[in-house]
């Protein structure tokens, strides 16, 4: 089966050079290093990375990272909930005349490239896999998910939610579950999973930022914009600058998330308040961007990526994640420099203690 | 027969919930819900369908049905949700959705 481009190194190096460097430092050499220490370091990491289980993780510019390409599958479910439907539009394929599926195919694209081109990332799984999507899963169906190998969307009921494939960032959202699932492996309840969500909503909105060319200043940090329809009083779905406050509707409700600890959810709906309490992590992120400054995918999305890649793991906790994106910030940009004391700070003012 | 339902999760994380008499629906729509409720065999229905490995993004599901003699609570994730039990969650869904 092709796995992508990434071909095993031809020199091993010997074993006690493999894992004396911690992946995110031996991507830093790669940025910044002088030509023959970078040629080491990505022998290195592809070694180190085979023996972790095929993980390709550094973040260093795309021409240091083999050139991956884009594979992708549209498939229609045609209504029913049996996946993944009939193949409608594969690589390279000619446009479909159904929108769902244009959008499902372009924005997977777009997430490819950005995973490839900003964190040298080749698809989900770091090695080219497939991305596999299907549109028009069940009947007005409210809902986009991911099963585990791949992208699911509904069409929405047309009174309450648009189709899922509108917004780029939900199509973000379900990939980064793909690497979740792939890296750090969070489990999927309590916090751990709520942080889960909440790297889905980061790097969904930092698709989106990216896409769109927007700083941290100018992104409006607002998670489905479009997915309600005109007759809901809402700018989206979440807002990671401001949880709570994304819909405010008499059909619908309010918006539940809260953006500190002193409002987190304890009840059992939702996994543990999966898609509540992210509102929390969420907003840890938003603030440590901003406060950076700049492209938030530069700084702030590579502490989270390499924290979520290489550090975090199946039950961590906010007050681990907190400890580790403090700490994988004054590696990969100074120790007691501004980006680490943005991240130090953001969790404080949610109400998490590293 | 009442019946309350309640779904939570999903990307959009909206809580979703219904309570009703049956008495309290037009005859035809208790009539169908009463042979939903039969043919989902729910009362023997274990208290807990969940699934192993949580799949992003899906529902979760709550169901309470109080009879005369007997009261049973399910909670079963969307993923996993009994072939039987499929129908009458769609219609408790469709009117939680429409109230």
């Amino acid at each position: 089966m092709d796995r992508g481009s990434r071909k095993s190194p031809e020199r091993v190096f010997p074993r006690q050079l493999v894992f004396i460097v911690p992946p995110h430092i031996q991507k830093e050499i790669i940025r910044n290093g002088t030509a023959a220490e970078r040629e080491a370091m990505l022998h290195q990491l592809s070694v180190s990375e085979m023996l972790r289980g095929g993980r390709q993780a550094f973040a260093g510019p795309a021409a240091a990272v083999p050139a991956g390409r884009r594979r992708r599958a549209v498939y229609d479910a045609g209504g029913s909930e049996q996946l993944p439907g009939l193949l409608v539009r594969e690589e390279g394929g000619r446009a479909s005349r159904n929108r769902a599926v244009n959008e499902a195919y372009s924005a997977s694209g777009r997430m490819y490239d950005f995973m490839a081109k900003v964190y040298g990332r080749s698809s989900i799984d770091g090695r080219g896999m497939r991305l596999d999507a299907s549109v028009h899963f069940g009947v007005r169906y409210d809902n986009a998910f991911w099963n585990g190998s791949q992208m699911v969307y509904g069409d929405g009921d047309g009174m309450v939610f648009n189709r899922f494939t509108r917004a780029i960032d939900v199509v973000g959202h379900e990939l980064t579950h793909g690497i979740t699932q792939n890296e750090a492996g969070l489990q999927y309840r309590d916090q751990p999973g709520a942080l889960n969500e909440s790297f889905s909503d980061v790097f969904g909105s930092l698709l989106k930022q990216w896409v769109k060319k927007q700083t941290a200043a100018q992104a409006d940090w607002i998670i489905g914009e479009g997915l309600f329809t005109r007759r809901i009083k809402a700018a989206g779905l979440r807002s990671m600058k401001a949880p709570g406050t994304a819909y405010d509707d008499p059909l619908i409700g309010r918006d539940p998330q809260p953006a500190h600890m002193k409002d987190y959810y304890r009840g059992a709906d939702d996994n543990g308040g999966v898609h509540i309490n992210s509102g929390i992590p969420n907003h840890a992120f938003y603030l440590a961007a901003v406060a950076i400054g700049g492209n938030a995918w530069e700084k702030a999305g590579r502490v989270w990526y390499v924290a979520l890649c290489d550090r975090l793991r199946r039950g961590s906790s906010f007050a681990d994640t907190a400890r580790i994106t403090v700490a994988v910030a004054g590696e990969l940009f100074g120790r007691g420099g501004k980006a680490q004391a943005a991240v130090q700070s953001a969790w404080k003012q949610v109400g998490v203690a590293g | 027969m009442k019946i309350s339902f309640e779904r939570s999760g999903g990307f959009a994380g909206m809580h979703l919930a219904v309570k009703f008499e049956l008495g309290s629906l037009g005859g035809a729509d208790a009539g169908r819900l009463r042979q939903l409720v039969s043919d989902a065999g729910f009362f023997d229905l274990p208290a807990q369908v969940l699934s192993k490995e949580r799949q992003p993004d899906r529902f979760s599901y709550r169901l309470t049905v109080t009879g005369k003699e007997r009261s049973h609570t399910v909670e079963v994730d969307e993923e996993v949700v009994p072939g039987q039990l499929a129908p009458l969650i769609d219609w408790l869904t469709r009117m939680a959705a429409s109230r």
